[in-house]
């Protein structure tokens, strides 16, 4: 058995951390949470999350971003907004969440070949470049990424869909790509002035 | 129509004509005792002429059923069997006084909370029950006719304390016209509240809604305000107390001091050398003092422990020569002893906090810079030690302060109640404590309490501020450094039960957010006015809900931190219930008291003296022309003291004579 320290000292807070979680889009209302955990209870995915909303709403707000940033809960959030209709604090907990995503991707918290962050890599990159997702290329791309003999397991079925025409293997585009690219690097500059 | 049953034997022994009516209360009592068999006993019970049961006897029509009865059957005596007497005697009593009957030819029997509500089978209970009430029938014929005793009251008051409850007590009965004794122990009014900084949830100035109230009790004419005093004895009853002031010395002619403080500045000390009491030891006060700036009165007061004067008689009294002329001071004054008369009492005496030296593991006493969270309340207070300035022992500011709540409170180890007012406390001082000094302030807790108007808006203020709220006891306050960044410094150590783990946190300032305790002499007073406590040393109310300013003894009410932990608006709130329920009392201008009092049969009375020095109300005296002694009746209170102390059996008392006692015990063994 491995033994491991589990007190926290307060030099294992990071204060930055909180004080961008409170300025994030979204963050503006989580000092205000009362820790009652309605969003835990209310969340259909949170039977399978090492912590549950309400747990990361105090780690973060305390800045504990270790444990917050490579949580699995981050990851298996679906945006259903359950916890959000009904927070008694008002607390945009589904935008803290992608907030949370966010600063994992760009911080490297996450374990490699994990498929929900190099999904979503992946997925902006498609539309980066042309404007348009074309699923099947999208699932090769995350197969590729992640688990290459799962790419090979599911060939069968790959297969069926590609003669039914579910699978085009023809990349869409748009015209004026040039402007959604444009449009994203200006939504990227305005966040990253909003959070100085 | 309930119905009726008539005596099958259609005895009368001994002229009484009985009705018995026996309620079901609902299901409380018909739940668990067959009302229906109870009654249908007691109508074949001697002298019973009607027997009755009926859903809520105590409803208007049950009472209706009993006064008709009265009328038609000319009943002479009436058992109702429900809940206690302390419940429904007096309206039963009234029920029949309307219905032309002697309100003390009735007899309760409560066959609620001694039978139905402690009792699972049906069966006994039931047959307990008409115990009960064959018992009572018995007993209630030989009830006599008796008058309850009017005596005029006395329209003044006794309020005993001068923190925010005695106050506004005083005030309002002083604005209303009556004639206010205000007792207070320490030199000046103002208790507690003088003390604080700033008042929650609205933050305005504690000093600035106080002290002109406490101003008003120093000028009202109405009030006569006896700081720096005790009371010492309590006699008589309600409307007609006599009560024993004790003025200590301050060696002040009060009358004379104009509060200019001269003397102070002249005192031979140059500098304070004595904890200043006020500040609670944070500054240092000379022997001669105003306990603060806004005292009432403002009279000086000369402390005879450490005046050279007292200790040597060689000062060279510096401050009589700063008085000059008008010669206020006076090293002869003595204690004296003041006799007032008052119709009721308003005891405000407050409570006191709770001392962190018996929770050892914070250290406070250990580590200078462990607080009580009314020592910062100084140390933030403008008129305070530091100005306000709020320091650390070494003169600089602190980075991190943590706030540790429930410190006495909530465990069992020293009180097992919640004081109420901590987490709302905690809250404005972690406010303040921020405004001031910036430093990270971290709350540690058990269950945030906020319940009052506008208290949980002022925790979601707190909550955006940014201070830190940490949901676990804290375990330990100590100086050993686990981690580089914990030297030189407190550091805190206690579960975040949200994070699900143990944190240490390193801060420079530890307040303990101290909880309320009864005063230490709660229980020397309660005797003396007659009182009495609950368990913890809180006083009692009369009853939780419906009489929470009452007592047990007539004409005594409370208000304030004595009877339970309170804010001040509860307090205020309370005061002024009091304040109202005496007016009531002085208002009817007389009071009725029972009729249970002590009779002598002076044929035999030996004359022994032997009951004199028992009665608690000095009511027996001694008649020397006779050899007997006699009793006062509107002295006597009814204890029966002297009854069971009498060694020839010579006293008895009206309402509970021998004989019908023992009729009554007679009855219950007389099993059917």
């Amino acid at each position: 058995m491995e033994l491991k320290r589990t007190v926290k000292f307060e030099a294992d807070r990071d204060p930055e951390f909180a004080r961008w979680i409170s300025h994030t889009v979204g963050g503006e209302r989580i000092r205000h949470c009362l820790q009652c955990g309605l969003c835990s209870a209310s969340c259909p995915l949170s039977l399978y999350m090492d912590y549950t909303p309400r747990r990361l709403m105090h780690l973060s707000r305390e800045g504990f971003k270790e444990e917050v940033l490579s949580s699995s809960s981050i990851w298996l959030c679906t945006a259903c907004y359950a916890c959000m209709v009904e927070c008694p604090k008002k607390i945009n907990i589904t935008h803290l969440m992608y907030a949370l995503k966010e600063r994992a991707i760009e911080e490297r918290f996450y374990p490699k070949r994990f498929p929900i962050p190099v999904m979503a890599q992946q997925f902006c990159r498609m539309v980066r470049g042309s404007g348009r997702i074309t699923e099947s290329w999208l699932i090769v791309r995350v197969f590729l990424r992640t688990a290459i003999w799962r790419l090979l397991s599911m060939s069968g079925l790959g297969w069926k869909l590609f003669l039914a025409g579910r699978m085009p293997a023809k990349k869409e585009k748009i015209q004026r790509q040039d402007e959604i690219v444009a449009l994203l690097d200006s939504v990227a500059e305005t966040r990253k002035e909003l959070a100085l | 129509m309930p119905e009726t049953r008539t005596p099958t034997n259609g005895s009368n022994a001994g002229g009484a004509r009985v009705g018995v009516y026996v309620c079901h209360c609902g299901t409380n009592i018909a739940g668990t005792v067959d009302v229906r068999a109870v009654s249908e006993y007691a109508a074949e019970l001697p002298g019973v002429v009607v027997s009755r049961d009926y859903k809520y006897m105590c409803s208007d029509p049950g009472q209706a059923l009993i006064q008709q009865d009265v009328r038609e059957h000319s009943l002479n005596r009436i058992v109702v069997a429900s809940c206690s007497p302390l419940l429904h005697e007096p309206t039963f009593r009234r029920t029949i006084d309307r219905a032309g009957l002697n309100p003390f030819l009735l007899q309760m029997v409560n066959i609620r909370e001694h039978v139905s509500w402690v009792h699972l089978d049906k069966q006994a209970a039931t047959a307990k029950a008409n115990d009960l009430v064959r018992a009572a029938v018995r007993r209630v014929s030989l009830h006599k006719p008796l008058q309850k005793r009017r005596v005029p009251i006395n329209t003044n008051v006794l309020v005993v304390g001068g923190g925010i409850a005695g106050i506004h007590a005083a005030l309002t009965l002083a604005e209303a016209g009556k004639r206010v004794y205000l007792v207070e122990r320490e030199p000046t009014i103002g208790g507690h509240m003088a003390m604080f900084d700033k008042t929650f949830p609205t933050l305005d100035c504690a000093a600035c809604i106080l002290t002109p109230k406490m101003t008003a009790v120093g000028s009202h004419p109405g009030i006569t305000l006896w700081t720096y005093s005790e009371v010492v004895k309590v006699a008589g009853y309600v409307g007609n107390y006599r009560v024993k002031v004790k003025r200590k010395p301050r060696y002040i002619h009060e009358d004379l001091c104009l509060g200019c403080q001269e003397c102070v500045t002249a005192c031979v000390y140059k500098e304070g050398k004595t904890p200043d009491e006020f500040n609670l030891g944070l500054s240092k006060r000379k022997p001669v003092y105003l306990p603060f700036p806004q005292a009432v009165p403002q009279k000086v007061v000369i402390d005879p422990e450490t005046c050279i004067e007292f200790k040597s008689k060689k000062c060279k009294k510096t401050c009589v020569e700063a008085c000059g002329d008008r010669q206020a001071i006076d090293f002869t004054q003595k204690e004296t002893l003041e006799d007032i008369e008052v119709g009721t009492i308003i005891l405000a005496t407050g409570f006191k906090t709770f001392d962190p030296v018996r929770n050892p593991y914070y250290g406070y006493g250990r580590y200078p810079n462990v607080y009580t969270s009314l020592e910062v309340e100084r140390l933030i207070n403008a008129a305070g030690p530091t100005a306000g300035e709020l320091v650390l022992r070494d003169g600089k500011r602190p980075k991190a302060v943590g706030i540790i709540h429930c410190v006495g409170s909530r465990d069992a180890n020293t009180n097992r109640w919640c004081s109420k007012v901590c987490c709302m406390y905690s809250l404005k001082l972690a406010h303040l404590v921020k405004e001031r000094t910036g430093a990270e302030v971290y709350n540690f807790y058990i269950d945030m309490r906020t319940p009052g108007k506008g208290y949980e808006e002022f925790y979601d203020r707190l909550l955006d501020e940014g201070v830190h709220f940490v949901r676990g006891r804290v375990a330990e306050v100590t100086d050993w450094a686990a981690h580089p960044s914990e030297k030189g410094r407190l550091v805190i150590r206690a579960e975040d039960t949200l994070a699900a783990f143990v944190r240490r946190i390193p801060v420079d300032m530890v307040v303990l957010s101290v909880g309320m305790e009864p005063q230490p002499d709660a229980q020397a007073v309660r005797r003396m006015f007659n009182i009495s406590c609950s368990s913890e040393g809180w006083f009692l109310e009369r009853h939780p809900k419906l009489a929470p300013v009452s007592t047990f003894t007539e004409g005594v009410f409370i208000s304030g931190a004595c009877q339970g932990p309170k804010d001040i608006p509860d307090t205020v709130a309370q005061a002024g219930a009091a304040a109202a329920e005496a007016m009531a009392l002085i208002d009817a201008q007389f009071v009725e008291l029972e009729p249970y009092t002590a009779f002598i049969s002076e044929d035999a009375c030996s004359g022994c003296r032997s009951c004199i020095p028992l009665c608690p109300y000095q009511a027996i005296s001694f008649a020397e022309e006779k050899k007997k002694a006699t009793i006062n009746e509107v002295l006597c209170k009814g204890c029966g003291t002297c009854v069971a102390g009498c060694p020839s059996g010579s006293i008895q008392q009206n309402f509970f004579e021998d004989e019908e006692i023992f009729e009554e015990i007679e009855g219950v063994l007389a099993y059917a």
